[in-house]
């Protein structure tokens, strides 16, 4: 069991946006989380990574609480995320982008002194993940001239930085053009075999090309749980998406 | 590709720092006035410090003025009483601009936007009040008086004199460029490029696992430190330490002189210091209400110049660059 929540919740005054939700994720899966928009998934997310103080409930990665840590703390522990809106360093360029998030995971980044580019590892490992992801020949422009779909790439290559044992992705192909996604989904492939991932996606083949498992929220809730198989014929399942007429 | 993409490893002096150096030491014999130029190099070095935090960091003190004043009052304290060595003064003064910037950064950090702003304008303001009633220690509203500054020795022997305008200028012009040389290696190493990152996104910043709290508190005290340098050698060119250096003024003197040259570069906020203290000696010699003309350029600079000055001279040098290029293509 490589993360666990229970009775996760979160409250927004009045307004339950996550409640009472109990994932379990086992080491290697690709675990899906889907569910209409507002069921709470980026919440349910939020919560994972200490981006949004927890209501109740408690939130475990490999057997260790980790409920109520700070985001930098969390992301040392091993997990990384990509956010669903780019969140990227839009002034700087694309390498640079990512050897900020490698240099988060290596010794010397509060060195006031040495010039930034004599730390040779952050950087040999940077170019290394832009390798893998097909990226060098944009490694020089700034993140804010890449086309949506590149952006999209480089917020999952800045997730991959932290070298994490688990990847939380936010919709990674939203907004993308077919082409784009279906160069992401071989890549979000690609790197299943290597770590556990929970992705939150619209895209239902996307989902059930690459899930092991899926778990569907509605309306802050967890209202089915399983293999894809399973959950494509959870007539629960069709009418929280299809408004009551399965 | 990595120098595409990331530019290149700089030495500490390069063409750069001696151009800059050069030209400073021009301008006593360009000046009319050459008790002007150790004060423009001082809050030259106040602005580039500020800029630190705005520029770099993204975080707009109003606090800085707390940070000169403490560090023209140490230093002017320790050198009254304690008569020591200008230079170890000058360190004591670096020193108290530090500790009080963690003080005032400490607390404000702990807020963003507006609230942040308004907590450093909170403290210069404390800051100015101890200052102001503490009159047995500070003087209180008539300043500091009496400040000496005694010539020094480095090493036994080589007497260094700062007497004469000429002289320390000189003095303060080494120093100067040495605080530059450190600052912009300072901007240049790991820690300055995560201040670039939090200023971008502090968001994704901490999402990638930097503790942005120990970094912006570690750019208050590095800020504080330079201000404090500022301060200090203000107490030694004035011989006194008029209650002024304290005021939110001066916060906001160097404010204008980082948004007037620019924020995007180390270079812009020298370019503003110069050009504000020159502008201001000239016009307030033919017009007493010179404060008015200072508003009005100042205005029209930020809506039209959003680079500010610095800003628009790299562009043109850019422009020339891409006609040659295009010029050298189509033959």
């Amino acid at each position: 069991m490589i993360l666990k929540t229970k009775d996760l919740t979160k409250h927004f005054g009045g307004l339950t946006a996550v409640s009472k939700v109990d994932l379990q994720v086992e080491e290697g899966q690709i675990h899906a989380i889907i569910g209409p928009n507002g069921a709470g998934k980026t919440t349910f997310f939020n919560m994972l990574t200490g981006e949004l103080p927890v209501s109740a409930g408690s939130v475990f990665f490999k057997e260790k609480n980790i409920t109520g840590l700070k985001p930098h703390q969390i992301a040392r522990t091993g997990i990384g995320r990509s956010f669903q809106q780019n969140k990227l360093f839009l002034n700087l360029t694309v390498l640079e982008n990512v050897r900020l998030a490698e240099h988060a995971h290596h010794k010397g980044h509060f060195n006031f002194f040495r010039h930034f580019l004599f730390f040779n590892p952050p950087l040999e490992k940077a170019m290394q993940i832009l390798e893998e992801l097909e990226m060098e020949e944009i490694a020089a422009l700034k993140a804010g001239e890449l086309s949506h779909g590149q952006q999209r790439t480089l917020e999952v290559a800045m997730a991959l930085a932290a070298e994490p044992e688990l990847l939380l992705l936010d919709e990674p192909t939203s907004g993308m053009s077919p082409d784009e996604a279906v160069k992401m989904i071989r890549l979000l492939k690609k790197l299943g075999d290597q770590l556990t991932m929970i992705v939150i996606e619209h895209n239902m083949s996307l989902v059930m090309s690459i899930s092991s498992d899926i778990t569907v929220l509605y309306q802050g809730s967890v209202i089915a749980s399983g293999k894809p198989s399973d959950i494509a014929d959870n007539p629960e399942v069709r009418k929280a998406y299809l408004g009551g007429q399965a | 590709m990595i120098e595409a993409a990331l530019g290149k490893k700089k030495p500490l002096i390069d063409r750069e720092i001696i151009v800059l150096a050069v030209i400073l030491l021009f301008l006593p014999f360009v000046l009319p006035y050459k008790s002007l130029t150790p004060e423009i190099l001082i809050y030259a070095l106040g602005a580039v410090a500020f800029n630190i935090l705005l520029g770099y960091t993204g975080m707009l003190s109003f606090g800085q003025g707390a940070l000169f004043g403490a560090g023209a009052y140490m230093t002017g304290l320790v050198l009254i009483h304690l008569q020591i060595h200008p230079l170890l003064a000058l360190l004591c003064g670096c020193l108290i601009g530090a500790a009080t910037a963690f003080i005032i950064g400490f607390f404000s950090i702990r807020q963003v936007g507006i609230y942040f702003v308004m907590l450093t304008l909170a403290f210069n303001q404390l800051v100015y009040f101890i200052v102001y009633q503490w009159k047995g220690l500070t003087g209180g509203d008539d300043g500091l008086l009496d400040v000496p500054r005694p010539d020094f020795s480095i090493f036994p022997g080589i007497e260094i004199p700062i007497q004469t305008n000429l002289q320390f200028f000189l003095f303060v012009m080494v120093i100067f460029i040495l605080a530059v040389i450190v600052i912009r290696r300072i901007l240049n190493s790991s820690f300055g490029r995560v201040l670039v990152a939090i200023k971008e996104n502090p968001e994704r910043a901490a999402a990638i696992g930097y503790n942005i709290q120990h970094y912006k508190l570690a750019s208050f005290v590095v800020s504080g430190f330079f201000t404090g340098l500022a301060g200090g050698l203000y107490a030694l060119f004035m011989r006194m330490v008029p209650i002024t250096a304290v005021e939110l003024f001066t916060s906001t003197d160097f404010i204008i002189m980082s948004l007037l040259g620019g924020l995007g570069s180390l270079y812009g906020p020298i370019a503003g210091a110069v050009i504000i203290k020159i502008a201001s000696e000239i016009v307030s010699e033919i017009w007493a209400r010179w404060l008015l003309v200072m508003g009005v350029t100042f205005i029209v600079c930020i809506l039209f110049m959003p680079g500010g000055v610095w800003g628009l001279v790299t562009a043109v040098i850019e422009k020339r660059k891409a006609a040659s290029m295009q010029a050298l293509r189509s033959q």
